[in-house]
């Protein structure tokens, strides 16, 4: 447990909550929620001023939860390579992102434009009340692309 | 297993109880029986027992008088009739019938700032609410009508929930300032991404902040900060609102919800 603890520390996560779910709650989350939030992958950050890299900012007004999600393309080939996330908000907007970055590596960016929310929250079991977590990873995904598109513009023009 | 039942039970007599119970607007045809067993006073034959309402009828065209017919969904001030004695009043009768004093059952055109006698605006003196809150509570708490029927109990239970709920959403400033826009017909629409950088770049900032600070020194500078920051913009938001600049409310609202949920954050790692 302690051990955990600090992991999470290390990765910045301590702002979440601790493990809302308990033996008896009525609700509980899907195991693939669970999975990704004691083992998240790919958490962490880019250089925003890398060129090869898109960054994603979102908030869900209704929570007050932030969402970044990072891409590092391939100039050459314009497929994702590698993906980073960092979340601020409840376990299923935690782990909606990360199945995103999950899903987007490898894929060409016109690709992951078609990953819809749907998708991801079927893959966690969403419940209604969280779809809209699920929506935040879809747009974040598209933000990022739409960042480093246009960032491919400026250093183009310049 | 035990708390699916409880669930299911409680579910099914609240159903039950609302079915078998008329909601304000149908009043006006209240079920004889009901009232016959409870309640000897009741003249059936007086005007109170009015014929159904036509469904046809337009609620705008509403006459302000005693014997108005009201529509299936009375969501405007028109007048209202009391199931128990028939008396009749302009103003939706809240909670009591100024005749009988029997509880009425829940009118949802009643707003919450009716219920404290509150002017319908932002600024709010916290004590008077308080003190009104628990007037209330003093003759519509469930466990305090036992000599009333069991129709009037059930009422209780309501509006005792009604006041609770619309206690809760005035005390908190950025319930109250959702509250109003929503009266105003401008509901804050919370399903819509917020993509603002500056806004989320900040919001970033302070969480990862929050998230990296050490002692309960430091968590309580970033309250104290954050707090300014609410101040700030629940001005603002006064500010906006009153000015009518609804698009401006908004953003305001959008940011008290990224500090308040930022204040929780913090309160939870204290």
């Amino acid at each position: 447990m302690m051990m955990r603890q600090t992991a999470k520390k290390a990765l910045g996560l301590t702002s979440r909550q601790s493990t809302p779910w308990s033996v008896g709650i009525f609700r509980s989350y899907h195991e693939n929620v669970i999975d990704h939030y004691d083992n998240p992958r790919n958490v962490g950050s880019f250089d925003k001023n890398d060129p090869t890299v898109g960054t994603g900012l979102v908030g869900a007004p209704a929570c007050g939860d932030v969402m970044k999600l990072q891409i590092k393309v391939d100039e050459k080939t314009g497929q994702i390579v590698d993906a980073r996330f960092k979340t601020f908000g409840c376990g299923s907007a935690i782990a909606s992102s990360s199945v995103a970055t999950e899903w987007v590596k490898g894929k060409a960016m016109e690709e992951v434009l078609t990953i819809k929310n749907t998708e991801i929250a079927k893959h966690l079991s969403l419940p209604p009340v969280k779809l809209h977590c699920s929506m935040l990873a879809e747009d974040a995904i598209k933000a990022a692309v739409k960042d480093y598109k246009e960032k491919r513009v400026k250093t183009n023009g310049a | 297993m035990n708390r699916t039942k409880k669930l299911v039970a409680s579910i099914s007599t609240f159903l039950t109880r609302r079915t078998s119970h008329p909601s304000s607007s149908s009043t006006l045809r209240f079920n004889p029986l009901a009232t016959f067993a409870t309640n000897p006073q009741t003249n059936l034959t007086r005007e109170s027992l009015q014929p159904p309402p036509s469904p046809a009828k337009p609620l705008t065209i509403l006459p302000f008088s005693g014997r108005a017919f009201c529509s299936e969904s009375c969501d405007k001030r028109s007048s209202s009739v009391c199931w128990n004695c028939g008396f009749s009043s302009e103003k939706a009768a809240f909670l009591f019938c100024h005749s009988c004093r029997s509880i009425q059952p829940v009118d949802d055109s009643v707003d919450y700032f009716q219920i404290f006698g509150l002017e319908k605006k932002y600024e709010l003196d916290g004590g008077s609410l308080e003190g009104k809150y628990k007037d209330w509570q003093k003759k519509l708490h469930p466990d305090l009508v036992h000599n009333k029927s069991q129709k009037e109990r059930d009422y209780a239970a309501e509006q005792s929930a009604k006041v609770t709920e619309a206690c809760r959403t005035l005390t908190k400033r950025l319930s109250r300032a959702m509250y109003l826009m929503k009266l105003n017909g401008k509901n804050v629409n919370e399903e819509e991404t917020v993509t603002d950088p500056t806004l989320l770049m900040e919001m970033m900032e302070l969480r990862e902040a929050i998230a990296e600070a050490d002692d309960s020194k430091e968590l309580n500078q970033i309250q104290s900060q954050v707090q300014e920051k609410l101040k700030q913009w629940s001005d603002s938001f006064a500010d906006a609102f009153e000015s009518e600049r609804f698009d401006e409310a908004v953003n305001c609202i959008r940011r008290m919800t990224y500090y308040e949920k930022a204040c929780e954050e913090i309160v939870k790692k204290l």
